[in-house]
């Protein structure tokens, strides 16, 4: 594998590279469709530090999948990498992830990034025990002995909360959606990886499961430190368990920060008006807003800032360029022209309220 | 203890029969068989009936025969044909019908009219054997030969060779067998003169010694050679666009992205995942056709003169050999149901979600 020379990618990186295990920069993927190119990502950029959890949130065909596929270079036949570079970092080593040959690829997948799939009740090949697929996953990257790895297999099993002896010797169909999800879990495990990506990991499972999957996660990662890219459309689910957040729209990241920054002082109006469509337990309704207007055709953008035709601070600038991402205040990055006045309004709004009434809205444990 | 016993035995022989009943119901293999044994007695009863209903009987058909053939007046080819007979024809269908069904439990399925003294079951044994093994050979190999192309096919669906195999596929599974089969014969046997169809006549060359040999093995094999040749082609497309399709929508499942995702090596993927899935249905449908296997070979073997159960049944049915008629029948029925049986014990073998239900 090549090691690429060294670049001024990290412009808003702090810390060594080396803690960077992840970074995406000015990735462009399109989809070929008969209507035409449906730009699925334009030019995403986000770094994953160590060890922390990154939550890439926004509405549903904003590109989050589409970046995470990109990432393990999983994507459908019909989609096109047109530029950009995904970087992954270990052991002082560099590699250009989408420049790897495919057995290095073959190597890379799962070994160095796992990826846990929103659908795990299709995850597992219905005619195979989850022994065999856990064994096919290790033979296919370690000469590792047989006994080693049932012996991993049911400490993660475990781990995970289910019933090891069980759990190995069953077909996949035999588990309920929450008990494949977590052995899907498991086995991203399985390698010990760097980075696990998890796709939308609870979307498909009840608010009770999805509460015990949180809790689980967040075990894991303190137990054993690995990166994480948890891509969410609920706002709840990102605060409870990201360290920073990143906000896609139309295929891009429009804002990046520490989940704290985001919640309490989001600088671009499209991550104001996703938290503002998050519903409260104590809110009531008439703090509920949603933003006006649909998510753009990818097809047939608008010119400027995507997010212009549906946003309240739009001025003439927007319609004509697209701002960059740029540091707004120390680690919080932005792409807005008028994020000050975002900012503004957000705080003259905030005193207006009861400090307690934010607390219920944004529990932080 | 203190229960007089004239008063509790009525009701556990009740009791016992209910819990008979409950175990037949509930134990699926059993329901089976119960099922499949009606179905073959139901079905027998039919051809019963059916084939004593169609138009002649086979004194008329012999009577014809020696007129036309011998010059014979009606009287005499009358009289001679009833001395042959050894049926009464003319009594009651329900007489015949049990006196059949006497026969039929002790599995004696009676002898031929045309050639007395030989048993039905003599004629099943001797020529049963070649169609199985032909038709058997021929369904494998195109199953075989099928599925690898539709495989192919699947993974190379955007290059220009799946058209063309497609193409080559639908015609072939769209061209009746015995099409097939008679443009074999006159284009490679007739025309061309590729093949020696004089030689190939028959199961094997006369004379010569069933054993294990090369010799044997390789003879049998030139005899059955364009029958296998018909069955291959004209099955052999079906099984093709059926993998092609099975895997094109196997390769869209999520196990297959997640196994790539797991950095599966494609040999594994394409066949324990991908592979063995897709073929899952095709299981099933091989286990049916190798039902119709009898039924199948009727015209294939008339046409190549070949020696196997199907030119029998056609034989029989023209002089209305009535046993003879019936025993195929039979044959034919039984395997069609006990491959259905197969169809669904290979299925739960192949398939784990469908095994539970087996197994309670």
């Amino acid at each position: 594998m090549n090691r690429r020379s060294a670049q001024p990618i990290l412009t808003w990186t702090e810390g060594p590279e080396a803690d960077v295990p992840l970074s995406v920069r000015d990735l462009w993927v399109e989809y070929r469709a008969p209507r035409g190119a449906v730009k699925a990502v334009r030019g995403a950029s986000f770094d994953l530090y160590k060890g922390e959890t990154l939550s890439l949130t926004g509405e549903s065909g904003s590109g989050k999948t589409t970046l995470a596929l990109s990432l393990i270079r999983l994507l459908p036949r019909s989609a096109n990498v047109r530029k950009g570079q995904i970087i992954y970092r270990r052991d002082g080593q560099e590699y250009d992830v989408l420049s790897l040959d495919a057995g290095d690829l073959r190597q890379f997948r799962w070994k160095e990034c796992a990826m846990v799939f929103q659908s795990a009740l299709n995850a597992f090949n219905p005619v195979l025990k989850i022994w065999d697929q856990m064994y096919d996953t290790v033979k296919a990257h370690d000469h590792s002995e047989r006994e080693e790895v049932r012996r991993r297999a049911l400490d993660l099993l475990r781990l995970v909360q289910l019933e090891p002896e069980r759990v190995i010797n069953a077909y996949p169909h035999e588990l309920s959606g929450g008990m494949r999800q977590r052995v899907l879990l498991a086995m991203s495990l399985l390698l010990n990886p760097q980075v696990i990506i998890l796709d939308e990991p609870t979307t498909a499972l009840d608010i009770l499961t999805q509460r015990t999957i949180i809790d689980l996660l967040r075990k894991l990662k303190e137990e054993l430190g690995f990166s994480m890219v948890f891509i969410s459309h609920d706002l709840s689910l990102a605060a409870e368990l990201a360290d920073r957040v990143a906000t896609m729209y139309a295929g891009r990241v429009v804002e990046v920060g520490n989940v704290y920054e985001i919640f309490y002082r989001p600088k671009h109006p499209y991550t104001l008006g996703l938290i503002k469509a998050v519903p409260t337990v104590t809110g009531g309704f008439q703090e509920l807003a949603s933003i006006s207007g649909s998510p753009p055709d990818l097809i047939n953008l608008p010119t400027g800032c995507k997010f212009h035709p549906r946003c309240l601070y739009a001025m003439e600038r927007c319609r004509e360029e697209e701002p960059e991402l740029i540091p707004a205040t120390k680690g919080h990055l932005v792409a807005c022209f008028c994020w000050e006045q975002v900012q503004a309004d957000w705080d003259r709004e905030w005193q207006q309220r009861e400090p307690e009434a934010m607390e219920v809205a944004w529990p932080r444990s | 203890m203190g229960v007089p016993s004239a008063l509790r035995s009525p009701k556990s022989a009740s009791v016992g029969t209910a819990r008979l009943i409950r175990r037949i119901v509930s134990n699926y293999l059993l329901r089976r068989l119960l099922k499949a044994l009606f179905t073959v007695f139901f079905v027998t009863t039919l051809i019963f009936f059916l084939i004593r209903l169609m138009p002649s009987n086979p004194i008329e058909v012999y009577i014809n025969e020696l007129i036309v053939q011998y010059g014979f007046s009606y009287e005499d080819a009358r009289n001679q044909a009833a001395s042959l007979f050894a049926i009464d024809l003319d009594a009651p269908m329900a007489v015949q019908y049990l006196d059949f069904l006497r026969h039929l439990s002790r599995g004696d399925l009676g002898n031929s009219l045309r050639s007395p003294g030989t048993t039905v079951l003599s004629v099943i044994a001797k020529f049963l054997p070649w169609t199985l093994f032909s038709v058997g050979t021929g369904l494998l190999l195109s199953f075989t030969l099928g599925v690898s192309l539709g495989m192919l096919m699947a993974y190379k669906r955007e290059s220009s060779l799946e058209p063309v195999l497609a193409g080559i596929g639908s015609f072939l599974s769209s061209v009746p067998n015995y099409i097939i089969g008679i443009l074999l014969l006159v284009f490679l046997g007739v025309r061309w003169e590729l093949v020696p169809i004089g030689q190939m006549r028959g199961s094997m060359t006369p004379g010569i010694k069933p054993s294990l040999t090369l010799e044997f093995i390789s003879d049998i094999f030139f005899h059955a050679a364009l029958p296998i040749a018909t069955y291959v082609l004209t099955t052999v497309g079906g099984w093709m666009l059926t993998m092609k399709s099975s895997t094109i929508s196997t390769l869209g499942e999520d196990y297959v992205t997640v196994a790539r995702a797991r950095g599966l090596p494609e040999t594994r993927i394409t066949t324990a995942y991908v592979g063995r899935n897709a073929a899952l249905p095709l299981f099933t449908q091989l286990a049916i056709s190798i039902g119709f296997i009898v039924g199948g070979s009727i015209l294939i073997e008339q046409i190549f003169v070949y020696q196997g159960i199907g030119y029998q049944l056609l034989v029989a049915i023209s002089n209305r050999d009535y046993p003879v008629m019936q025993g195929i029948f039979l044959i034919i029925t039984a395997s069609v149901i006990a491959s259905n049986f197969l169809a669904d014990f290979l299925y739960s073998r192949l398939d784990p979600r469908v095994r539970i239900v087996g197994r309670e």
